[in-house]
């Protein structure tokens, strides 16, 4: 019943709110406020000493009671303030590995002149199910990161339809919170796993001692500087030894493009192939290779860097997954 | 799932919390019994030094089997849990025990909910402001520590200072609500349910009987009987006599009086002539019924109280807290109808034994036939003969009024009230013997009279036939001073050090009044608080006809309005506003430009925003543009440093200060598209 519940409430926040956009500045609208089942027993307390006090004809009583009553209230507005007007920005994509956490990063900016203490950022799933939490202060006038890992198990994409910002600052009499409606979105390829031999690279050897080419990564040699060339190949140390002015050049390694080829594989389970070449991408991408990928249906160029890399893996977590799953 | 509430509780979490629970323990000692004190004190002193080794809580059989064992014990002493006394003990074995168990921050929060209840438990019973400073300061450790629960930034939390700061503000701005919730919350006038007495505390006073010795404890007590503010005119201290117990019946040494027989009907009329005196009575709780009131009593309020046929004025229930009466009465009367025979029977009542008292009334009465010639016989004698008044009399033998007016002569009111009383009524006038307060002190600071018990006497009335009943004090007769000043200037000797020294230093006695005066409001104003003086302050707060309806309304408007309160105070606090002077003048110009329809864009400068105020309004163009330069220069001229820039920001403020724009938009209609801020293309 108390699921029910959540997920009722949810359902019309969604309906009140809408979706988000971010950066997200926290609306007063937007909070919800709730007494804690510590601010429920409270609540008995604050009656029992009301009760004591006008039995036992007790001014001092009464006033003792009635201070611990207006804290109460007090505490609910500081529990209300402590979200009010802080910004909250996320990063709503994020790429893993099953097995491994999926890791979202919250980004909270506060304002004003107080410090947002135990801010708690909990991402819920569709039934309300919540996911993992993180707990922050964010310093008056200041930026605080929040880091979320959700656990996942299985190869696909794992849908986030909204995360909730909660606290129950000052005194944990109270709890408030705001839903984000937000889709996040964890892309989780498959485990990385299989031991067969990377593909032979496409191309002979002969042609991979030539084709050196200027690039980034192998040191070869210092050159003049000239106006426009990158700074940070700049040759500090020569410069201070009295040198000219001079920058490093580096070349790039024979890259012979090697395609991790779906085809290519011992014929097997789908989820083994994918494991295998999921190794075989992350494998590439850490040696430097340039390396692209085929896919019943789909191919993708070969290039290198962390955005072909990410471009690669997703292609493997979606690779024939249903939305429902 | 266990979020905030959960996890595990520092050394130093603990501590604080032991602290807090061991200070609101030490406010409620007195009325615990020891060894329920000592377990709290033991048992936290375990639970700490366990982890202060780094120990857990003990194994739960162990803490079950205490449990058991303290709370049968408690059970076995008071046979009961409920009441005030028994359930605080209750209360504070269970906070001991639940310190014991403590390991989470769960159990630190409920521990602080016994403490605030505890708090509370010793102030039902309490009536010392200083005990709910004391306990007020307790409760706010104690929400420092429950803050610092929640507190989880380290740089914060390291700080128990500024843990402190915290909860002071949140309890301060608890304060102006609580307030309003004291003073309106409708108080019920009666316990909602019978509660077990604790058996009133026991006091002194005047009792219904009269032995030499009585008097002279009260003279030593600085206790105070009761005060006293009249409203108009204040009586001289001749005229200040408050009746107590009037005394009928004497056995030769003891005057004692029964409430049955000629006292138990009504008061006989009295014609009331002279000045009216109008004044309020603040009893202290008292066993006895009567009410000490000025002679003589008219019109009273306040507690039922009924007078008896010998003008005390009887309360039906002894008060057994504080109570105020107002009552009304008269310096002089006289008799409207005659002594009933009864009345006159017990009053003239000889005394047994003293043989040589009955043959000098005999001899007086020869040579004085009248009453009065009688009467001012007796008090020459006194006045006229080595009579003295002293605290410290020797004993008399059996016949008390013969060893004291032929033998001693020494003595002090009790005597010679005795000693005239028996005189009267050996010459056959109705006389009787009247004990109360005389005299009384003044407190200028406040306003009041303060009856001590220093301030007992006692003196006679005895039956004139044309006038009735006569107030005759034969002290006075020996010394005037003692009617004049009071008891203490006459003990001639023996007095305690520390009265004589209070009385020649002048600042002492001042600043005791102060005191007093203190302690009466306290207790007139808040220990008595209730739904009489609510009435009191509605009236007072121009509402017609209060009655607890309305205090419930007053109560929901304040409530509305401490909600509104805390809203804007919470929320002032998240706006950042600037602290320079320069800087808040120039957002105060803005804001007033942005309420006639001119706000400054984002992207806009000082200068450039001038501009555009000035297309706009060319009414104002002369004085913001001004104002803008000035500021401009305030902010970037290199003359800004230095006495100059000082006095321009003075000016620059001051203009800010006068610029009050008017709004066209409100007149001029259609001015207001014009007048419309330009809207950013794209």
């Amino acid at each position: 019943m108390r699921q029910a519940a959540i997920t009722r409430l949810t359902r019309w926040s969604e309906r009140r709110h809408g979706r988000d956009t971010l950066p997200l500045t926290v609306h007063r609208r937007r909070i919800y406020i709730i007494p804690t089942r510590f601010g429920l027993a409270l609540t008995g307390m604050l009656v029992a000493m009301l009760l004591a006090g006008l039995n036992y004809n007790s001014n001092l009583g009464l006033a003792f009671g009635f201070l611990m009553m207006s804290l109460a209230l007090v505490a609910m507005h500081h529990c209300h303030r402590n979200l009010l007007g802080l910004s909250v920005d996320a990063k709503v994509e994020t790429d893993c590995v099953a097995g491994a956490p999926a890791v979202f990063e919250f980004r909270l900016r506060n304002d004003a002149s107080v410090a947002r203490c135990e801010i708690e950022i909990r991402c819920a799933e569709d039934p309300p199910l919540v996911a993992g939490g993180s707990l922050v202060t964010v310093p008056a006038g200041g930026r605080q990161s929040a880091i979320v890992e959700i656990p996942t198990a299985r190869r696909g994409v794992r849908h986030l339809p909204r995360f909730e910002m909660r606290t129950r600052y000052p005194f944990g009499w109270f709890r408030a919170w705001t839903y984000v409606q937000i889709p996040l979105t964890a892309f989780v390829a498959p485990r990385p796993h299989g031991d067969q031999a990377l593909p032979p690279a496409t191309g002979t050897a002969g042609s991979a001692a030539q084709s050196s080419a200027p690039g980034d990564d192998e040191f070869s040699s210092l050159r003049d500087y000239q106006a426009g060339m990158p700074l940070k190949h700049m040759a500090w140390k020569v410069l201070a030894r009295g040198g000219h002015p001079a920058v490093r050049s580096y070349t790039a390694p024979a890259a012979q493009p090697e395609w991790l080829d779906w085809c290519t594989l011992e014929p097997q389970g789908t989820e083994d192939r994918l494991s295998q070449l999921c190794r075989w991408v992350l494998a590439s991408e850490s040696a430097g290779r340039k390396y692209g990928l085929r896919l019943p249906g789909l191919e993708i160029a070969p290039s290198r860097g962390p955005t072909h890399r990410t471009q690669c893996l997703r292609a493997l977590a979606l690779h024939d997954h249903s939305e429902s799953s | 799932m266990l979020g905030a509430a959960g996890g595990g509780v520092s050394f130093e979490q603990l501590s604080w919390i032991a602290a807090c629970v061991a200070l609101t323990l030490l406010a409620g000692m007195a009325t615990l019994p020891v060894w329920v004190t000592l377990t709290v004190a033991g048992v936290g002193a375990v639970r700490l030094g366990l982890a202060a080794r780094g120990r857990d809580a003990p194994p739960s059989p162990l803490r079950f089997c205490i449990a058991a064992v303290a709370i049968g014990l408690l059970f076995l002493q008071f046979h009961t849990f409920n009441g005030l006394i028994p359930g605080t003990a209750l209360l504070s074995l269970i906070a001991g025990l639940k310190l014991l168990e403590t390991r989470t921050r769960r159990d630190v929060h409920v521990l602080t909910l016994i403490v605030y209840f505890l708090s509370l438990a010793t102030l039902l019973e309490g009536e010392s402001f200083w005990l709910l400073v004391y306990l007020m300061a307790v409760c706010w450790l104690t929400t420092s520590t429950l803050l610092r629960l929640h507190d989880r930034d380290p740089r914060i939390n390291e700080r128990w200072r500024e843990s402190l700061r915290r909860a002071g503000r949140l309890l301060a701005q608890a304060l102006p609500v609580a307030v309003a919730f004291w003073l309106f919350f409708p108080r019920l006038g009666g316990p909602l349910w019978q509660l077990p007495d604790n058996g009133g505390g026991a006091s002194s006073g005047l009792s219904d009987t009269m032995s030499p010795g009585d008097i002279t404890d009260l003279a030593l007590s600085d206790e105070v009987a009761f005060r006293v503010r009249f409203s108009g005119a204040t009586p001289s201290s001749e005229e200040r006599y408050w009746r107590g117990p009037v005394l009928h019946d004497f056995d030769g040494h003891t005057w004692s009086r029964t409430d049955a027989g000629p006292n138990a009907v009504a008061a006989p009329r009295l014609t009331f002539s002279g000045p009216a005196y109008r004044y309020t009575l603040s009893l202290e709780p008292s066993p006895r019924h009567w009410l000490f009131v000025l002679d003589w009593p008219a019109q009273w309020n306040g507690p039922q109280a009924s007078l008896s046929a010998d003008y005390m004025l009887l309360a039906r229930d002894s008060p057994v807290e504080p109570i105020d009466v107002t009552v009304t009465s008269y310096a002089h009367v006289s008799a409207a109808e005659p002594l009933s025979p009864a009345m006159r029977g017990r009053d003239l009542a000889p005394s047994p034994g003293n043989p040589r008292t009955r043959r000098l009334a005999e001899q007086l009465r020869e040579a004085h036939p009248d009453n009065r010639g009688y009467v001012r016989a007796v008090l020459d004698m006194f006045h006229e003969q080595p009579f003295y008044y002293t605290l410290h009399p020797p004993r008399l033998g059996a016949d008390s009024v013969d060893g004291f007016l032929f033998d001693s002569r020494r003595g002090f009111c009790g005597h010679y009230a005795s000693a005239f009383a028996v005189l009267m009524r050996a010459a056959g006038i109705p006389a009787r013997v009247v004990t109360g307060y005389q005299g009384g002190t003044f407190n200028r600071f406040a306003g009041y009279w303060i009856l001590r018990q220093s301030d007992a006497h006692a003196w006679d009335e005895v039956w004139l036939e044309d006038q009735g009943w006569v107030r005759i004090d034969p002290t006075s007769a020996i010394a005037a001073t003692r009617v004049e000043r009071g008891l203490t200037d006459m003990v001639a000797a023996g007095a305690p050090l520390s009265s004589r020294w209070q009385q020649r230093t002048t600042w002492l006695p001042d600043l005791r009044l102060e005191l007093d005066a203190v302690r009466l409001f306290w207790r007139q104003r808040i220990l008595e608080f209730d739904e009489h003086s609510q009435e009191r302050l509605l009236a007072w707060l121009h509402v017609p006809e209060p009655d607890t309806q309305k205090l419930a309304l007053v109560l929901a408007g304040c409530l509305i309005a401490g909600m509104a309160w805390l809203t804007w105070q919470v929320r002032r606090e998240l706006t950042v506003r600037p602290t320079d002077p320069i800087e808040r003048a120039y957002a105060r110009l803005c804001r007033r430009l942005a309420a006639i329809g001119l706000p400054r864009m984002p992207h806009e400068g000082a200068e450039a925003f001038a501009a555009r105020v000035g297309g706009a309004r060319p009414d104002l163009a002369a004085s913001v543009q001004g104002l803008c330069r000035r500021y401009t220069a305030l902010r970037y001229s290199p003359l800004r440093e230095g006495p100059l820039g000082a006095s321009a920001a003075a000016t620059f403020i001051t203009g800010v200060r006068g610029f009050k724009p008017r709004d066209s938009r409100a007149s001029s209609g259609t001015g207001s598209l014009a007048n419309a801020p330009p809207s950013i293309p794209g």
